[in-house]
């Protein structure tokens, strides 16, 4: 059987009569997927650094808490954790405002569910990067730091955080690229992203091809976007005669 | 100015420091030699608290370092230290690896800052080098800055661990010529180091350590005349011949 293309379904209007076209659907999935996913991205970013810097701090308490974290958040599926803040959360909430939480707006519940799932996950992974980060610099840059006056925050400050993150520009582009494919399972509570519009446009068109490759070449663009981004941010932050590390 | 007395310290049962006693007074330049793995650079680094030690004390300028109520930090701004891979800032310009510590410690204004960086930078001939970042100078360079970042917290004394050990030979003179004088202006200087003509010119006192002990403690016409340990008169001869 012939299958029968058509490129024009988008333009028409879609069949719940929401006065929107089905290109109209796939952006706002699209507008949801990057909203989510900078989001869950910019708390990733502040949450990794912490908790990486604690994993390298002499201190056992502060980095046994920073291991487990990591632990914890990198080795549970993330299906499962998306469950957990989704259904198994707001129960476990303090009455007032687990309820506060299940009355408002639907969208709002699993965006919110969602961001911090995506965030917390990622976060262990950025974490990991930023150890490792600070881990590669060479041992005297951190006494060099000291041996000048400068207090432990202060050396991680000024010493060895600006370098730490410049070595890790490569491994954290393709977290960044992961958040943008992870976003993907939120669909599963429902939550209508760009991969959950792509199924709802097979559903309702009947023309699984051009919805589906229309999701593909949307994902695609999205890695482009951040791969050049990233690209400009490691040659903006590039040091004058650095070679690698000694 | 420094002073200490017993200092011991172990990793477990190895034991890399044994009841470690000297004193450096002021205006004096001592220089601390011995076979690779002594202690050499542990025992530095306990003078401005960046190794912990277990027993023994150690006074700077009147403050003792193993005291958990001192504030190292401050002790530290006090005390230069210069090592033997440079530890400059590698994402700093060399104007700002001088500037930094003295705007963020001792809360100079980064003008004054700046100023005071480049007269040091002039005084160690690399003032046409400000803008630029340390991966872009070499070896001797580097640590003519790094000398010169230390100073520019108006130490009260200086540390040096093999401050020419990683330097290709044709640069390690520019780096010596800049200790000699700082020694000559009456800085207070410990050394550590293999350079014996530097030693020779300048220190007023030679070390020899040999594992985690120290075993000479000699003013220098005592200790290159005829040193007491057979351990050090190998040492001086392995290393007179190179
Ligand atoms: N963190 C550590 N754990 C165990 N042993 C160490 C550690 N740091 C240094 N040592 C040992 O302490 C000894 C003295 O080291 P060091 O002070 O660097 O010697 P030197 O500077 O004279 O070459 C060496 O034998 C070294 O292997
Ligand atoms: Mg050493």
């Amino acid at each position: 059987m012939a299958y029968n293309w058509n490129w024009g379904v988008f333009l028409q209007p879609t069949a719940t009569g929401d006065d929107s076209t089905y290109l109209g659907w796939m952006f706002y999935g699209l507008k949801m997927t990057i909203g989510l996913s900078l989001s869950a991205w910019v708390i990733a970013l502040l949450l990794g650094a912490v908790v990486g810097v604690l994993r390298t701090v002499p201190n056992r308490w502060l980095a046994g808490i920073a291991t487990a974290y990591v632990e914890v958040f990198r080795n549970i599926p993330l299906l499962v954790q998306l469950f957990l803040w989704y259904f198994v959360m707001p129960e476990l909430l303090p009455e007032k405002l687990g309820n506060a939480f299940k009355q408002t707006n639907p969208i709002v519940q699993q965006f919110l569910s969602s961001m911090v799932c995506l965030a917390l996950f990622t976060s262990a992974r950025v974490a990991e990067q930023v150890r490792s980060g600070i881990n590669s610099l060479p041992p005297g840059q951190k006494n060099a730091g000291l041996a000048l006056g400068f207090t432990l925050p202060q050396t991680y400050r000024h010493v060895m955080l600006p370098m730490a993150v410049r070595l890790i520009v490569p491994p954290l582009t393709s977290e960044f690229l992961n958040i943008f494919k992870n976003s993907a399972v939120c669909s599963t509570i429902g939550l209508l992203e760009l991969a959950a519009q792509g199924r709802q446009l097979v559903d309702y068109t009947a023309q699984p091809y051009e919805s589906f490759i229309a999701v593909t070449v949307a994902y695609l663009l999205l890695n482009v976007v951040v791969m050049f981004g990233m690209r400009w941010v490691e040659a903006h932050v590039r040091v004058p005669g650095y070679i690698g590390g000694k | 100015m420094i002073s200490m007395n017993k200092v011991s310290k172990h990793y477990g049962s190895f034991q890399v420091l044994a009841d470690c006693t000297t004193e450096v007074h002021k205006g004096e330049v001592i220089v601390v030699c011995g076979p690779s793995g002594s202690g050499k650079s542990t025992l530095i680094k306990c003078v401005n608290g960046l190794e912990p030690f277990q027993s023994g004390e150690i006074i700077v300028n009147g403050v003792s370092v193993g005291d958990p109520k001192t504030n190292l930090s401050k002790l530290r701004s006090t005390v230069g230290m210069v090592f033997q891979n440079f530890e400059l800032f590698p994402h700093m310009r060399i104007i700002d690896n001088l500037a930094i510590a003295q705007v963020k410690v001792l809360g100079r204004n980064p003008e004054q800052a700046r100023e005071k960086g480049l007269k040091l930078l002039d005084r160690v001939g690399l003032r046409v080098q400000a803008e630029k970042y340390p991966g872009q100078l070499s070896g001797g360079q580097q640590q003519r800055v790094a000398i010169a970042r230390a100073l520019s917290m108006d130490p009260i004394c200086m540390l040096f661990d093999e401050p020419t050990s990683a330097l290709d030979p044709e640069m390690i003179n520019e780096v010596l010529d800049v200790m000699t004088e700082l020694a000559q202006e009456g800085m207070t200087m410990m050394c550590v180091t293999h350079e014996m003509g530097f030693a020779r010119r300048v220190a007023n006192r030679v070390i020899f350590m040999d594992q985690g002990r120290i075993v000479e403690d000699d003013s220098k016409e005592a200790f290159f005349g005829n040193p007491r340990s057979e351990r050090a008169q190998q040492f001086l001869a392995k290393i007179l011949h190179h």
